[in-house]
């Protein structure tokens, strides 16, 4: 648990840097690059000891807050919620769906396959549990390979046949996003998307988290113009210093106005006044009757107790 | 079952230094009818008169050498040494474990101690809990010895281990009563040790599943030795935003009248299943390793917890957590202080109770001063039990809700009106609280009310908190502190009954800070003795 600086900003909390990335998790990368994409001015907090949780990242200004296991992740929710929408103009663009498709999809599954099946695990320690105790540690890392396993479908007698039809895709996603990227700057055009961060996330942690034997890395490797695409973005939005003031390519309305959400898991039910009357006197009543009933016991039954009073008052 | 330690066996034979042949046939006669007197002192007086009837002569006889004995040990201490201490009836229990609780008659020199010492000794077995009777008697010792007598312990181990109890408890940790299921099976390998598997569920939506074992001594040591494994969870969702769930050990290291060592560690994890956690909360959602060290020192001189009206006690609790390499262990310093005081009015038995309880916490390590508390360490104060029986560190205030009062924080908004069930905030505990209290209690004049226990009280409370880590010790000041005591007023009736006290009172809110969870009107409380 690390507490941030005081701010009544923008915080994006996310999992903590390793491997010289901002946030070392491949679920918090793609938040925090599309904070930067977009040049939002924001606070980092790290949390440290919640490696299981699918909450994370979370986006919070005040009691505002966007988990990423809300309306399709973090993400999607600020952009629903009208804080950051970098796609608004490219949403009818009619490969911008396959593109999503492609990495949100084939390209997260293998990431998710190489991280913890594919490599064995070998970086999420220092991904997730640096700072649990070892115990704890090995638990959760048991706890969330097993998790991961049952999110890609993959059992004893299918592992082989799962594991290739993983990299397979993968390989066809690569080739397709090389030749669509080209020597662009950015996927569409010349302006940041979401996509571009989730790809971009993608790339860097593939070439920097996972290990060099990685099958996952070397296919990447294999394509020069999505590394160069890679680098290109992270020195340019990443790198520089964050103090530097640039314009934000979008203005930032101080306050917002926003679909609500429902976070709690529960559906709440429409309660009319006359069940709400309802349901309180049941309760009173229930409390009655139980208070009767112990008044009773007591009355009849507390003679032995006072006579234990009256004898330590003897004494 | 009898105490026989308590009444001194009539045929104990008068220690002469040099006894001759005469008074060693005396001693033999009294040997054969020693045995006689070993039963009796088991049983009633008409079975043992009807077991083996006695001359008239012999029963004169033995009068008069009980009556000399007796004056004998009402003119000066009657020297006595205790020649050897045979254990019987024990088919499972190891001798060793008897041996060590009936040590204190070896020290006996007069046989005036020597009784005291069956007697203590008579208690300590009985409090193994692992016999069904225990019986302490006084042979001769051997001829060739005079002076000395054996000390023989014949026990009755239980016949059934097994046993299943309902109870209920107070808990100091979650400031509200529980009610425990356990099931104990008692000497299970022969060495006076308790296992007990149990089930607790807490008025506060707490549960705790836990298997315990309890050794009378350990290595030698005269402290029985405790150990708990549990598995508990907490549900403070509706006051906090969190669930607590913990997985631990706890090791109960030195256990006396006054002192108590525990250390505990655990791997503890909090949620947010309903994502409306404020900014403090959420910062602290994940996994934790707790290892701490908690030492209790209690000196309880009050003639009742539940309607104390007369003596004093004193608790004080100092934690110290982070006992492990490890960083991520949740580090902190905890003291904790509670004193009552009750003075006896005179009439209808009318008491007055003072409390005053006192706690701060405090993070350790690098950074403590910026680093924020760990939020269950906390100090935590309102809920449905009574100030008056809740001993140990601030806890409750007449009127005011659990975890009603002290530092808040406003949860995630929600734009949907709220249906007025849940709360707009979350109360995150403080890391300094204070609490005091006044109570008069008084019988009513009614006969009927008297033999029952019910009594009538009037009280008056106050309290306060404040955070002090994540820097914000910088903005705490004692002036600031007084002005923002809660207080309140009230009076009710209370009634005792056989599990817990329950108190139905009225209380006037005189004082409360914005966002308090208290209200003036009925209040029924539920407490146990802590």
């Amino acid at each position: 648990m690390e507490g941030d600086q005081e701010t009544t900003g923008f915080t994006l909390v996310t999992r903590k840097p390793n491997f010289d990335l901002p946030t070392a998790c491949p679920n918090c990368l793609p938040a925090y690059i599309y904070l930067k994409l977009a040049q939002l001015p924001f606070e980092l907090a790290f949390n440290s000891t919640f490696p299981d949780s699918d909450e994370l990242p979370y986006f919070e200004n005040g009691t505002y807050v966007a988990y990423n296991n809300e309306d399709g992740g973090v993400i999607e929710k600020l952009k629903k919620d009208g804080i950051i929408n970098l796609d608004s103009p490219l949403q009818s663009l009619p490969d911008y769906l396959a593109l999503k498709a492609l990495i949100v999809s084939w390209l997260e599954e293998a990431l998710t396959y190489e991280l913890w099946v594919g490599t064995e695990g070998i970086s999420a320690p220092k991904i997730y549990y640096s700072d649990l105790p070892w115990a704890i540690g090995k638990v959760l890392f048991y706890k969330q390979t097993y998790m991961a396993r049952n999110r890609l479908g993959i059992t004893k007698e299918n592992a082989e046949q799962r594991e290739k039809q993983i990299y397979k895709r993968a390989t066809e996603a690569y080739e397709a996003l090389s030749s669509r990227l080209g020597e662009q700057k950015f996927l569409f055009e010349e302006r940041p998307s979401s996509l571009d961060a989730f790809f971009l996330s993608h790339i860097l942690f593939t070439i920097q988290v996972l290990p060099e034997t990685s099958v996952l890395r070397c296919k990447l490797m294999e394509h020069s113009n999505l590394v160069r695409y890679a680098e290109k973005l992270k020195s340019e939005f990443l790198e520089a210093s964050s103090s530097s003031p640039s314009p934000p390519l979008h203005s930032f309305p101080s306050s917002f106005s926003r679909k609500s959400s429902k976070p709690k898991s529960k559906p709440k039910t429409e309660k009319t006044e006359e069940e709400k009357k309802f349901k309180k006197r049941a309760r009173f009543f229930l409390a009655a009757q139980f208070l009767a009933v112990v008044i009773y016991l007591s009355v009849m039954g507390g003679g032995s107790s006072n006579e234990l009073e009256y004898e330590d008052e003897d004494y | 079952m009898a105490n026989p330690a308590d009444r001194p066996d009539p045929d104990l034979p008068t220690p002469n230094l040099e006894p001759g042949a005469e008074e060693v046939e005396e001693l033999e006669d009294i040997n054969g009818d020693g045995e006689e007197e070993e039963e009796y002192e088991g049983e009633d007086d008409d079975e043992a008169t009807a077991a083996k009837p006695q001359t008239r002569e012999d029963a004169a006889t033995n009068r008069i050498r009980a009556e000399s004995l007796f004056r004998r040990m009402g003119a000066a201490p009657v020297p006595v040494r205790v020649h050897d201490v045979i254990v019987k009836g024990n088919d499972k229990t190891k001798d060793h474990v008897i041996e060590a609780e009936v040590d204190v008659v070896r020290q006996a020199t007069t046989l005036q101690e020597l009784l005291e010492a069956s007697k203590v000794a008579n208690f300590r077995l009985q409090a193994l809990d692992i016999f069904d009777s225990v019986k302490i008697t006084l042979d001769p010792g051997p001829p060739e010895l005079p002076g000395t007598t054996n000390v023989v312990i014949k026990v009755v181990e239980r016949e059934k281990p097994l046993t299943c109890e309902l109870g209920a408890f107070t808990k100091a940790e979650t400031r509200s009563s529980s009610l425990e299921v356990s099931a104990k099976y008692k000497n299970l390998f022969g060495y006076g040790d308790n296992w007990d598997g149990s089930l607790a569920y807490g008025c506060d939506n707490s549960a705790e599943v836990g298997l315990g074992m309890y050794l009378p001594r350990f290595r030698g040591r005269p402290s029985p030795f405790t150990s708990r494994l549990y598995l508990s969870t907490q549900d403070w969702l509706k006051f906090s935003s969190y669930k607590e769930r913990a997985l631990g050990l706890s090791l109960g290291l030195l256990s006396t009248e006054y002192h108590d060592l525990v250390y505990t560690v655990a791997w503890r994890n909090f949620i947010d299943p309903s994502r409306m956690a404020s900014r403090s909360i959420r910062r602290q959602l994940g996994h934790s390793l707790v290892s701490d060290l908690k030492y209790t020192f209690k000196v309880d001189k009050r003639n009742s917890p539940l309607r104390p009206t007369r003596g004093y006690s004193f608790i004080s609790t100092s934690q110290i957590g982070g006992l492990a390499p490890n960083k991520a262990t949740l580090r902190f310093l905890r003291q904790e202080i509670d004193l009552r005081y009750a003075v006896p009015l005179g009439f209808y038995r009318a008491a007055l109770n003072f409390g005053v309880s006192g706690g701060i916490m405090f993070p350790w390590g690098s950074g403590y001063k910026s680093r924020a508390s760990s939020v269950p360490e906390r100090f935590f104060v309102g809920g449905n039990v009574s100030p008056v029986c809740s001993l140990g560190g601030p806890s409750a205030l007449w009127g005011f809700k659990t975890r009603g009062l002290g530092p808040n924080e406003p949860r995630r908004e929600e734009e949907e009106d709220q249906s007025g069930d849940t709360y707009e905030r979350d109360f995150v505990g403080g890391d300094v609280a204070v609490t005091a209290f006044a109570d008069l209690s008084f019988d009513f004049p009614l006969r009927w009310f008297r033999d029952r226990g019910i009594h009538g009280h009037v009280f008056a409370c106050a309290g306060n908190m404040a955070e002090l880590s994540e820097n914000k010790y910088r903005n705490f000041s004692a002036p600031k502190f007084l002005e923002t005591f809660r207080s309140s007023v009230g009076a009710g009736i209370v009634v005792p009954t056989s599990l817990f006290r329950m108190e139905l009172n009225y209380c006037h809110i005189l004082k409360k800070q914005e966002h308090d969870r208290a209200k003036s009107g009925f209040f029924l409380t539920f407490s146990t003795s802590s």
